[in-house]
């Protein structure tokens, strides 16, 4: 095929690149402009002019701020860790995930990504930076107001971590859950095409469209009494569900399923049924088909499926702000918190920089495993 | 595939659905018909409670409920048969309102006032989602190859924030003086208060559903755009079709299922528009259906729930739902009956 | 795992703690306490100095009242203790779901004044621990630079607003609490109460469809003129970052907030700020506020034995020791609590005569029906009237589902 069938007029491609170039402003600005700030003082954050949001006059002149050098050195590493992330990870994690167990990889290789960012951005960057500002003399001085103060008391004086480890553990627990069970089940569908399989698939797609304010409303009583209502049941063990993270990780995994059954169903349906006949020929069960033969080659779809799994279970609020108490609170009704306090300004830079902090583990995700969605997607999963 | 093994496989995923989504359902489906009210009577008692000074005490006329012998307050529960639906729906006063025609006395009704701004929402802001998103996707894939990487990145964050956060971040850009309220105050050099009415409160959710949005559309059209044939795209560019004829004939028809499942999925999230009514607190304004049922459950200050109405305004939005899906479930049954699914 | 990791970062802190501060608890408690009240200043300083006696759990949420019913309903109870206002403990005394403290405090409340003690039908039900009440604030700089006194009455408000819109010194001469719904309605039982308004009839039946009630939403509406076209999303929060900010010049806010106006870290506008008392409307006597107690609540699904603990916790919580420390965050009825300036329009108001609250179970349900039904007749969808009936209706609805018609 030759190049020069595909070239275009130069007005169009100035007309795209202008038109994406608007876009990216439209996408990024609201969330940077967050982020900005949240490294500012209260008077400076809330400042009537948008330049002295940016440079901080009053935060600089408390003698916090970044010169230079530390803009310089930050955005580099930014750029350094995104090429990381998108360039080298991936063919690493493959060379060296042991065969069949490449999710494992991805998690190992994701969580290392993550903690060597954080230490690197936290620990040695300040040092070097530090270093070069005291022996450059103009370019070390602080030019912009910067401050950590509203995320040190974020994560040290409001123990923000305990929440985030409450996400952790709830978003564990759905992603993997709400995978097994849906992987099983988009098989069986896929490859069953009986009339019961297509109500069950129709049955669940209405499942998906229903206001969730209705079921957890069905929920709540019954979690806050389950105790007394169990104890036929279960003697004296039973447990009183409401505040339970894995009560709530079943609730999330259902209200899932729907969206993964599906997304899986369609995304085996492209993997050739000849494939795991062949195996049945040669006498296997179901179970051994779909152990050695479709488990390898699914991957790229469990992932794509996995990663919405996570969003959902990552950045629910309704369920996890009405069924939590507050010992066990995931990050995002934990921030709603600051804004339903009596607050006071410096509150509100808190929870914009609680808010910051929610976005910034998406946006490692995001650097990960932005190939992934892509192909994964290009693989099949949305093939209708 | 025999029974026992499906069964076996799909088990599972179908037990978790019927225990979390439809038992609660069922329940709310039986709640709507009957309401549930405490046995009370009226005594007369004297509070006394702390001022500044000294104590206020008032004697006044109350109701108290009648406790049980276990100390619990006594309830009882009628079947109002559809009672609760003609509270919700007011059928009286909007069909007194349709007599006059007088749109803005419906208006002053929440169910048909929720109603009308569920589905302006979800109409308006499909074909602007699926424009957008098209659009993007379409600029991406005639991108440089070394620009495509950071502007996918770029592109994927507003739908994958959390959105509560996002539109938080959005209010925050607009509310009082901020800082893009201002910028465009300087710009149309007038004063402006995005949040004291409700059409420009509407623009802003739907603002802020096309932004989040638009991405999730993006990205599956884009992955849909790596798998056109080339082969056939460059037969159209000798057989002389124009730029405009290959998308329309070539390109559109080949992603057709994704535009078609990006809808489905669009139409069901933006129904229950609910996000956006807290969010931008537009509940003076504007209301959506899912926050009227959020609303009458919410306990009131007395700490009663309206749950009989909110069952009834529940299973009405569910009415809906289903009848916006009917013409695309009928599509996947024709296409299971010819057996293409 | 979670438990051994806050387990040693808790002893961590005891070892810190245990040098100075020793006799900041005066027993240590080995059975769980658990709380849930509001998150604003005055309840995170009660918490934390409960907190100093080890083993409680402390739940701030401002959006407790939508929890607390339910929480205290279950069976044992979730939370031991409860922090809540006037009108919050109503749902939980008519579901018995907390007990009379008459017992507890003959044994471990000596040091309570008689001020503090919250009597229903003669029961101690309560434990107040501080008073709250909106009143006026203004920025005496503008005031005395356009020669205005001090306004008494709603009319001088209006009247100061017009001067000081004339003059052009801010951006909005008043702020307002008129957020729709508990905000807003809020407001309204303020206004009214101005006005002499009664709530009900005789038999409960609603009774704000009157000449009162048009009133007091006139009056509503003429103040709306002089804020931000925003007023129906401002709440307290929000008021007080347009005074910090010097957007505004006079606003009717919470003595709660008073302190914030003075905190040199956010405000632009330090010492600018006078207390004073709620004005009077229409020539009326009695300021147009309500009086506020905020207190704590005992669950009564517990054992006697983990009622008489978490009392004692609770005490620990609203002693003399943690009002010094935290003076100006409330209006405290605690001993050793010295009134400063910013509580001086709080102690006006209620010299003034302004009320309590009228907290019952028929005025929460009135309450919530007028948070959602003023909002319409200030954007101008319906007529006062026709305003003041659809709230009556809905009130109508909700009391009948309620038990209370």
């Amino acid at each position: 095929m030759s190049d020069a069938l595909f070239k275009q007029p130069l007005r169009l491609r100035l007309a795209s690149a202008g038109f994406l170039s608007l876009w990216c402003l439209i996408a990024a600005f609201p969330i940077v402009w967050i982020a900005v700030l949240s490294f500012k003082e209260p008077i400076d954050s809330f400042a009537q002019n948008p330049l002295n949001v940016i440079m901080g006059p009053t935060t600089l002149s408390n003698g916090k701020g970044l010169s230079l050098i530390d803009v310089v050195f930050g955005i580099a590493t930014l750029f350094g860790a995104y090429r990381f992330a998108t360039n080298i990870l991936s063919p690493r994690v493959k060379a060296y995930s042991p065969q069949g167990y490449l999710a494992f990889g991805w998690i190992v290789g994701a969580a290392t990504f993550a903690l060597g960012f954080v230490f690197i951005f936290t620990i040695i960057l300040p040092a070097i930076t530090g270093f070069l500002n005291n022996i450059l003399g103009p370019l070390g001085t602080p030019i912009i107001g910067h401050t950590l103060q509203h995320y040190y008391a974020v994560w040290v004086d409001n123990a923000f971590y305990e929440n985030f480890i409450n996400s952790l553990i709830v978003t564990a627990g759905v992603t993997t859950i709400s995978l097994t069970v849906g992987t099983l089940a988009g098989y069986g569908l896929a490859r069953a095409g009986t009339m019961l399989a297509f109500w069950i698939l129709i049955i669940a797609l209405v499942f998906r469209a229903l206001p969730h304010s209705v079921l957890v409303a069905g929920y709540l009583p019954f979690f806050i009494n389950s105790r007394e209502i169990l104890e036929p049941l279960f003697g004296t063990s039973a447990p009183t569900l409401y505040g339970q993270p894995w009560a709530v990780i079943a609730v999330l995994v259902a209200i899932n399923q729907p969206f993964t059954i599906w997304m899986l169903r369609s995304f085996f349906q492209n993997i050739p049924a000849e494939l795991d006949e062949a195996a049945r020929v040669d006498g296997c069960t179901h179970f051994q088909a779909f152990r050695w033969v479709i488990m390898p080659v699914m991957w790229p779809g469990v992932i794509t499926t996995g990663l919405f799994s996570f969003l959902l279970a990552y950045n629910d609020f309704l369920v996890t702000s009405l069924l939590l108490d507050a010992q066990n609170q995931t990050m995002v009704p934990a921030i709603t918190g600051y804004f339903n306090r009596e607050t006071t300004t410096t509150d509100q830079v808190e929870a914009v920089a609680a808010a910051v902090s929610i976005t910034a583990p998406l946006f490692l995700l995001v650097m990960i495993f932005q190939r992934q969605i892509v192909s994964g997607l290009t693989a099949g999963a949305v093939k209708g | 595939m025999n029974k026992k093994t499906f069964a076996a496989f799909v088990g599972p995923s179908v037990a978790m659905m019927l225990l979390f989504i439809a038992l609660p359902l069922a329940t709310v489906f039986m709640q709507s018909f009957h309401v549930t009210i405490p046995v009370t009577d009226t005594v007369e008692i004297e509070t006394c409670t702390p001022g500044f000074a000294g104590q206020t005490c008032v004697t006044k006329i109350e109701t108290r409920p009648v406790f049980d012998a276990a100390g619990n307050p006594t309830t009882t529960t009628k079947f109002v048969g559809f009672g609760s639906y003609q509270k919700v729906l007011r059928l009286g006063d909007a069909a007194a309102a349709l007599a006059k025609s007088s749109w803005h006395d419906l208006m002053l009704i929440d169910f048909w006032k929720a109603l009308r701004f569920t589905v302006t929402f979800t109409l308006i802001t499909l074909p602007l989602v699926l424009g957008v998103g098209l659009a993007i996707a379409l600029a991406v894939n005639n991108a440089t190859k070394a620009m495509k990487g950071p502007i996918i990145f770029v592109s994927l964050l507003p739908f994958i924030i959390t959105p509560v956060i996002g539109a938080l971040s959005i209010r925050w850009l607009f509310i009082g003086d901020g800082i893009l309220t201002a910028g465009l105050e300087w710009y149309l050099e007038r004063d402006l208060s995005l949040f004291a009415q409700a059409w420009t409160l509407e623009i802003l959710m739907l603002f802020y559903r096309v932004w989040h949005v638009a991405p999730f559309a993006f990205v599956v059209f884009y992955a849909g755009l790596q798998t056109v044939n080339q082969d056939t795209i460059e037969s159209a560019i000798i057989d002389g079709a124009s730029r405009f004829e290959r998308l329309r004939f070539v390109i559109i028809p080949h992603i057709m299922p994704l535009v078609v499942f990006v809808s489905l999925i669009h139409l069901m999230d933006s129904y229950r528009v609910f996000e956006e009514i807290v969010g931008f607190s537009s509940q003076a304004h504007v209301i959506s259906l899912q926050w009227l049922t959020y609303d009458l459950l919410s306990p009131d200050d007395s700490g009663n729930r309206s749950i009989s109405r909110a069952s009834a305004s529940a299973m009405l939005t569910m009415l809906g739902i289903v009848l916006i899906l009917a013409p695309l479930l009928r599509r996947t049954w024709q296409d299971f009956t010819k057996g293409r699914i | 795992m979670r438990t051994i990791l806050k387990t040693a970062l808790f002893a961590g802190a005891m070892s810190l703690l245990s040098g100075g501060a020793s006799a900041a608890c005066d027993f240590n408690n080995t059975s769980t306490v658990k709380s849930l009240s509001a998150g604003f200043e005055a309840w995170k300083a009660v918490t934390s100095a409960m907190a100093e006696c080890g083993n409680v759990e402390a739940e701030l949420d401002q959006e407790f009242r939508k929890k607390q019913p339910d929480a205290f309903a279950a069976s044992p109870s979730l939370y031991h203790v409860g922090g809540v206002a006037n009108s919050t403990a109503v749902p939980l005394i008519d579901a018995g779901t907390i007990r009379p403290l008459d017992d507890l405090v003959a044994k471990h409340g000596g040091q309570l004044k008689p001020n503090q003690l919250v009597r229903i039908d003669g029961k101690i039900m309560a434990i107040a621990m501080m008073v709250n009440a909106q009143h006026l604030m203004y920025r005496n700089d503008i005031l005395s630079d356009l020669g205005i006194a001090e306004p008494q009455t709603y009319e001088q408000v209006l009247a100061a607003a017009e001067k000081i819109k004339a003059a052009g010194v801010v951006d909005y001469p008043l702020g307002g609490t008129f957020k729709s719904g508990w905000n807003l309605a809020e407001e309204f039982v303020n206004m009214y109460m101005g006005y002499d308004g009664e709530f009900f009839n005789s038999d409960l039946s609603p009774s704000i469809n009157n000449a009162n009630g048009v009133a007091a939403l006139e009056m509503m509406k003429a103040l709306s003129a002089y804020m931000d076209p925003e007023y129906l999303v401002s709440d307290s929060t929000y008021v007080q970052q347009q005074f910090q900010q010097g957007k505004i010049a006079m606003a009717n806010l919470w003595a709660s907030r008073a302190a914030a106006m003075d905190n040199a870290d956010e405000s632009q506008v330090v010492g600018k700020v006078t207390m004073s008392a709620a004005p009077t409307v229409a020539g009326g006597s009695t300021p147009a506020s309500t009086l506020w107690w905020d207190g704590i609540v005992i669950a009564s699904n517990i054992s006697d034995a983990d009622a008489e603990n978490a009392f004692k916790v609770a005490m620990e919580g609203i002693d003399t020791e943690m009002v010094k420390a935290n003076n100006d965050a409330a209006v405290w009825l605690v001993d050793g609590y010295e009134p400063t300036a910013t509580a001086a329009g709080a102690f006006a108001t209620a010299s003034n005569g302004a009320k309590p609250y009228p907290a019952s179970k028929q005025m929460s349900l009135m309450h919530t029906a007028l948070g959602n039904g003023i909002a319409a007749f200030l954007t101008g969808e319906k007529g006062a009237a026709q305003a003041l009936a659809d709230i009556e209706a809905d009130y109508t609805t909700a009391a009948k589902e309620a038990g209370v018609l």
